[in-house]
């Protein structure tokens, strides 16, 4: 890079990392992007309007392409060819990795809501996990601005779970389907509220990308940039800038120090060659993601380190919290035969149904800690390589139970904020090295009593409101350690560099930047204290360009980089 | 025991274009109204086929299949038309065949799903290098042999041999949720069941199948998007107002 002046290497191109690069950028600053997968073009390589039955397997997953051969995923999923990861005795836990540009983005969910006045202060409240280092007020201007580059769809409820944007931010939702007013209807009668899906989704255009035109899965990617993904967005408009570049096929080893243990710069892998290349960084910011930006700190060990780099807290790999997943599906008799229209939409949630338990929690109502919300999965879906119903006969009459079925699903899954425990971290496995040499990650797992009350309450609820919707069960609820999925599997692991207040029990400042090395930030969702049930990604993106925007501030102040000052709390 | 033989329906050919399948489908239902060969007083009646009186189900013992799967990259825009070598054989194919258009048959422009190559579609699937598909393979190509087993047994012959009327007998044995299925019944129905939603499944996925299914999304809407049909909120309401609930 001797023709290009960077001032801060950047490790990852998803949410964090993307978001980091985008705001320095645009402030005037000099970044290099380093990305462990392969450059990705959303425009030539999305496959938009491809049926499932012109894939093989008509579409279905397998260990290739764990969410069917469409998923925008590429070279990950559950497992990374040559990469591994271990998991300790009786720990079962699932890591979910992307090797491309754009990381995760790509296929994401793009569930987009706010965490709550509630979410950085639990522990104030109940005693349990950790406080954030600052207060909802402080980051809701910053959600402002997110929510408004990143664009996203929904209403203001004022709900108490789900805080208002400013006026304007927001674009108008889609109009809700059919199943989903049934459960709204249903939920009201027992006094649940149903509320638009938050989504990075546009329905009106911005910049270059595209309104929708609510047709193709989401998570296929999005050629036209409606929703949102990096590779679409952030970085076209952070190259623009002429102020990025970036290095694909580059997978960071370590972080290097000098004789006095101050952060000189970063080891990559570069793919193509499997060469070790040295680079100096005057700042380095790791996005890589929760668990991967934690290997490369506990990778990175010297006299000054020797837990790791910005481990004397002996936090980094601890604490790791993914969100509780489970669900409950019914068939609705009162659905069958029903009225076919184009429910695609923009092919996920138009409705859902938030946390409404935060009176009954200040009651002392409820005998789990934490709230979670239920996404509604129905409607009449493209056919793939499933069909529902206890299908019976064959001919004539065969067929016309499965169209008398078809639409007539519905599943309400779980979403829960988990606390951490001391079961749950990660450490290196000295064991077992990857393809590159890279020593691996090695997870412990065990859910804790308060997850697995808060998923007995989800499963009965759901229960309710199913059965007010004419669903008949013949089978008793699953047990709570049955029904929970495993850690990891919601794709929401975050914790692992945890921010706080103080340096004895937390990675970072509020500001990402890690305690032992002023030069060296986390922007992904490593920095996370909890992990609300509102999905992670739309706060990883907020954070990161918070706390991009100070650290551009210190960039122009300054030449060497000194620690946040304790006083400087709250907004920039 | 009689012999209800009939010619054997020429074999299901995956490279056959619309038309011919028309034609093999053609051939396929005239083969099962010709009478047997002997043993038959030349009377429409149908035979009465004597079933097993105690199970055969047999496990096949397979070797795995070595094919590689498409990978963790592979080209999403023009996928490919063969990942794998398809590992069936012209007479299972056949016996596929028969059974996916006794599931899906014809009716009036719908085409059966044979017609729409769903066949290949099983073969595609049950010759897959992935786990899921290994195990599904198992079972139908074990369905396969109980199928020409209980032909053998009840006719003498091999399943696609027989009539239509008696091939169902033999399906309505194994098609049915029943109290008391007989034992030597309950592997083949559950292997029939696997098969039945493979079937149905594939040919939905077809651009006909979708069509009859009713599935019309997949299309770019200009605007807004529309939100339910004033149809569709008729029947909403009504359902509403049947389980006692409000908006």
């Amino acid at each position: 890079m001797k023709d290009f002046d960077y001032e801060v290497v950047v490790v990852g191109s998803g949410a964090g990392g993307a978001m980091a690069a985008y705001t320095l950028t645009k402030a005037g600053h000099k970044v290099l992007m380093l990305e462990a997968g392969r450059d990705y073009d959303p425009k030539t390589e999305t496959p938009m309007f491809k049926t499932k039955g012109q894939a093989p397997l008509m579409g279905s997953g397998n260990v290739d392409k764990d969410f069917g051969f469409y998923d925008a995923t590429v070279d990950g999923g559950w497992t990374v060819p040559d990469e591994p990861y271990t998991t300790g005795d009786d720990s079962d836990f699932m890591w979910w990795r992307a090797r491309m540009l754009g990381g995760r983005t790509n296929h994401w969910g793009r569930y987009s809501l706010r965490f709550s006045v509630h979410d950085f202060k639990g522990k104030t409240r109940d005693g349990l996990g950790a406080d954030w280092p600052f207060e909802y007020k402080d980051i809701a201007p910053w959600y402002d601005k997110t929510e408004e580059l990143v664009g996203v769809c929904g209403t203001n409820t004022g709900l108490d779970d789900m805080p208002d944007s400013a006026e304007g931010i927001l674009q108008p939702p889609p109009k809700a389907r059919v199943p989903e007013l049934l459960v709204s209807a249903a939920a009201k009668k027992l006094g649940i509220p149903t509320a638009p899906m938050h989504r990075a989704v546009l329905t009106r255009p911005k910049d270059d990308r595209q309104a929708c035109f609510y047709a193709t899965p989401c998570g296929h990617g999005c050629s036209i940039g409606a929703a949102f993904q990096t590779t679409t967005s952030l970085i076209p408009m952070a190259k623009a800038t002429g102020n990025l570049k970036v290095i694909t096929d580059a997978m960071v080893k370590s972080i290097g120090v000098d004789k006095s243990g101050k952060v000189t710069g970063v080891t990559y892998v570069d793919k193509k060659s499997s060469s070790d290349i040295k680079l100096s960084a005057k700042v380095i910011i790791l996005a890589a993601s929760a668990c991967e930006s934690a290997r490369v700190l506990l990778n990175s060990k010297s006299e000054h380190h020797p837990d790791g780099l910005a481990n004397s807290s002996g936090q980094v790999g601890r604490n790791i919290m993914d969100s509780t997943g489970t669900g409950l599906g019914a068939h609705i008799p009162a659905l069958e035969n029903r009225p076919i229209y184009n429910e695609d939409g923009h092919t996920a949630n138009h409705l859902f149904i938030p946390w409404w338990g935060h009176k009954q929690h200040e009651k002392g109502e409820l005998d789990f800690p934490r709230g979670y919300h239920f996404e509604i999965s129905s409607g009449f879906r493209e056919p793939g390589s499933g069909v529902s119903g206890d299908l019976q006969g064959y001919g004539k009459d065969l067929k016309a139970q499965a169209k008398s079925y078809y639409g007539a699903g519905v599943y309400l899954s779980l979403r829960g904020e988990m606390l951490p425990n001391e079961h749950c971290y990660m450490e290196i496995d000295e064991q077992v090295t990857d393809k590159w040499g890279i020593p691996v990650a090695k997870f412990h797992w065990k859910w804790a009593d308060h997850e697995l009350k808060q998923v007995e309450h989800g499963l009965k609820t759901a229960k309710e409101i199913l059965e007010t919707m004419g669903a008949v069960f013949t089978k008793p609820l699953p047990s709570a350690e049955k029904a929970i999925l495993k850690g990891g599997q919601i794709i929401h692991e975050v914790g692992s560099t945890r921010m706080g207040e103080s340096s004895k029990d937390s990675v970072t400042n509020q500001y990402g930047q890690t305690w032992d090395c002023p030069n060296v930030f986390v922007m992904d969702a490593g920095v996370f204290a909890s992990n609300p049930h509102k999905n992670c990604t739309l706060t990883i993106m907020t954070l990161a360009m918070r706390n991009a925007s100070w650290l551009a501030e210190q960039l122009n102040s300054s030449t060497e980089l000194k620690l946040a000052p304790l006083s400087a709390k709250g907004a920039l | 025991m009689k012999n209800i033989k009939v010619a054997n329906p020429p074999p299901y050919q995956s490279t056959l274009t619309r038309r011919e399948s028309l034609k093999w489908l053609g051939i396929l239902s005239a083969s099962a109204l010709i009478p047997g060969v002997s043993g038959c007083d030349g009377t429409s009646k149908v035979d009465v086929l004597t079933p097993s009186i105690k199970g055969h189900w047999t496990q096949l013992s397979l070797s795995p299949i070595s094919a590689k799967g498409y990978g963790k990259d592979p080209n999403l825009i023009i996928p490919l038309k063969s990942p794998w070598k398809k590992t069936l054989t012209v007479e299972q194919l056949t016996l596929v065949a028969i059974i996916a258009d006794i599931l899906v048959p014809r009716e009036g422009d719908t085409p059966s799903a044979s017609e729409v190559k769903v066949p290949d579609v099983i073969d595609e699937w049950v010759s897959a290098p992935y786990e899921r598909q290994q195990r599904d393979r198992l079972t139908i190509l074990s369905l396969l042999k109980w199928l020409d087993d209980e032909a053998k047994i009840r006719g003498d012959s091999l399943f696609i041999q027989l009539k239509e009327e008696q091939q169902l007998e033999i399906i309505d044995d194994i098609a049915y949720r029943k109290e008391e299925l007989a034992e030597e019944f309950k592997n083949a129905a559950h292997a029939f069941s696997k098969l039945r939603k493979l079937v149905l499944a594939a040919f939905f996925c077809s651009p006909e199948g979708t069509k009859d299914l009713g599935y019309i999304g997949n299309v770019a809407i200009a605007g807004d998007y529309p939100g339910p049909s004033e149809e569709a909120l008729v029947h909403l309401n009504d359902a509403l107002d049947k389980l006692g609930l409000t908006l």
